[in-house]
């Protein structure tokens, strides 16, 4: 990894747009915690409420949103060439971008979400929420950083991805369900406090697995494009 | 194909073509380049930039081979640490500021004290290392500077700028060809495209014409700039006397052949520019002509282009 472009990409990130969505969907967070605190059956609530809206909004909205710029803002205003006309191993900028975006979403996400699932006072559902939350923005970060390499319109064709495939076309039986990011982390959730959450049916080694395959792969399929695009 | 005699190339095409779907940006096109400035001369589209971007690696030949210092800039990224390039485009990483951004440059190139060198190339190009101010508030000419700052920080052997005069002001150009000058004398490759003629002129360099994608022309600019002289041209005279005049001049053989357009207007043919700017008073005032106006009616710089790809 290079830690110049890391630190160049992280800069690159911060935005007032960004962080006002990071803080808008942090209070949703917070938010539904309460309500799952002060519900019947909080474990019920809580699990649902935390798969839903972490690994299924918080998680990949967050991840879009800065997965995509990563190098996606580089290509978009003509400023790749700074950074690839440069004698640094074309993995070492994918690695450092992908990085970048880790660190800005990760812990902030991680955090948020941990932090409500204390609040709603399951105690099952805190290491499960930090670590569903945690290998869903590794998933869906390197798939829209890869995203936002490949295509210049890559904000609107990731939330295409999320509202049709994600949250719609996963629900039409069990083989699309498999072939999206969110059921393997909520299936995690499903497992440590045994409530039934609708997709979460994938097992246990697949549910970490699989997620870590789609974040490396995303940053295998960035590094690659990096070597093959031609650079405007 | 030209070679230059003496060291190897540092820049070298072999039947290089670059097509975008159905257009033919560059075609065929076989040049060696050594050391000093070399000037890639063409109008706006005719594939310069194209060429640029093939010879540093951010574009692949669609056919043909392009090697900078005997490799392939695409396929061996180390070679990339001998190239210099100032793109065409005026975005710049804007968050940054102009000392960080040419510091990045040299990190990334493995320069050993990057902060020094940075400070050194942003003097180079007459900047201040110590301006604090974000690029995005750089003005089009400091812009240009902070691109060629950052193309030579590392030491490049091969410098390949685009169009890097646009937007500075003329005492800005003249320091600007000065230090092309400079970095071709110490042994580098400076290869410099522009589409303004006067401006390669003071380059007063070697010239490669580009025009819609092809190689029409390469030699000292003194030899283009007598091609260009020589083509045919076509000028209007307005004059109270055409008929008369006209066969003055066609009697003087200083043109080739006439049209007469209007009462008082003549379009006359010309091979010979020099000869025809000799005849054209003296035959007035023989024929007690008044001149009203002359003016060429294709001296732009395409028609230029146009004639050299022609010929």
């Amino acid at each position: 990894m290079n830690p110049h472009i890391y630190r160049v990409v992280i800069r690159s990130q911060i935005s007032t747009g960004r962080l006002l969505a990071l803080a808008g969907l942090s209070g949703v967070a917070i938010l539904l915690a309460f309500v799952a605190r002060a519900a019947d059956d909080p474990v019920e609530v809580a699990t649902q409420s935390m798969g839903t809206f972490g690994t299924n909004i918080f998680a990949p909205f967050i991840a879009l949103a800065l997965g995509s710029a990563a190098l996606g803002n580089l290509v978009e205003d003509r400023t790749l060439v700074y950074v690839w006309l440069r004698p640094v191993p074309r993995y070492s900028v994918a690695t450092a971008a992908f990085a970048a975006v880790l660190t800005v979403v990760g812990p902030i996400v991680v955090a948020v979400m941990t932090v409500a699932a204390a609040i709603t006072g399951v105690d099952d559902l805190l290491v499960a929420t930090a670590v569903a939350t945690a290998l869903a923005v590794f998933a869906y970060s390197g798939l829209f950083l890869a995203l936002g390499l490949r295509f210049k319109r890559s904000l609107l064709i990731g939330l295409g991805y999320i509202a049709i495939w994600e949250l719609l076309m996963s629900r039409l039986g069990d083989w699309f369900a498999r072939l999206s990011v969110r059921s393997y982390p909520m299936s995690i959730l499903s497992d440590a406090t045994d409530v039934s959450i609708r997709l979460a049916d994938r097992s246990t080694l697949a549910s970490y697995i699989v997620p870590l395959a789609i974040g490396f792969a995303g940053l295998i399929y960035t590094s690659w494009r990096l070597t093959r695009t031609e650079i405007d | 194909m030209s070679t230059q005699a003496g060291p190897p190339p540092m820049v070298q095409a072999t039947g290089v073509s670059k097509w975008f779907g159905d257009l033919v940006a560059v075609s065929d096109v076989s040049f060696a380049i050594g050391a000093g400035v070399t000037a890639l001369l063409g109008p706006n589209g005719a594939g310069k930039s194209t060429l640029l971007r093939m010879m540093c690696g951010l574009a692949k030949p669609s056919n043909g081979s392009l090697t900078v210092l005997g490799k392939d800039p695409r396929a061996d990224v180390a070679v990339l640490g001998r190239i210099g390039m100032a793109p065409q485009q005026e975005s710049l990483l804007d968050y940054l500021s102009g000392r960080e951004f040419v510091e990045l440059a040299a990190q990334l190139h493995h320069v050993d004290h990057p902060v020094e060198a940075a400070r050194q190339a942003i003097q180079t190009v007459e900047l201040n290392p110590d301006d604090p101010r974000k690029l995005s508030t750089y003005s089009k000419g400091m812009r240009q500077r902070i691109k060629l700052a950052q193309a030579i920080v590392h030491d490049p052997l091969v410098i390949a700028l685009d169009e890097p005069l646009t937007g500075l002001d003329p005492r800005q150009r003249r320091e600007m060809i000065q230090l092309f000058h400079r970095l071709g004398s110490e042994g580098k490759c400076v290869i410099v495209s522009s589409h303004v003629l006067d401006e390669v002129e003071r380059f007063g360099s070697r010239v490669l014409v580009i025009a819609q994608g092809r190689l029409a022309a390469e030699g000292d600019f003194r030899e283009i700039r007598n091609l260009m002289d020589d083509r045919p041209l076509r000028i209007s005279i307005r004059t109270n006397q055409p008929r008369a005049l006209a066969i003055a001049l066609l009697d003087r053989g200083a043109i080739s052949g006439c049209r007469l357009e209007a009462d008082n207007l003549v379009v006359v043919d010309t091979s010979d520019a020099v000869a025809f700017r000799r005849a054209v008073a003296p035959a007035a005032r023989d024929q007690d002509a008044s001149l009203l106006e002359l003016r060429p009616l294709d001296d732009d710089l395409e028609s230029v282009f146009r004639y050299l790809v022609m010929r």
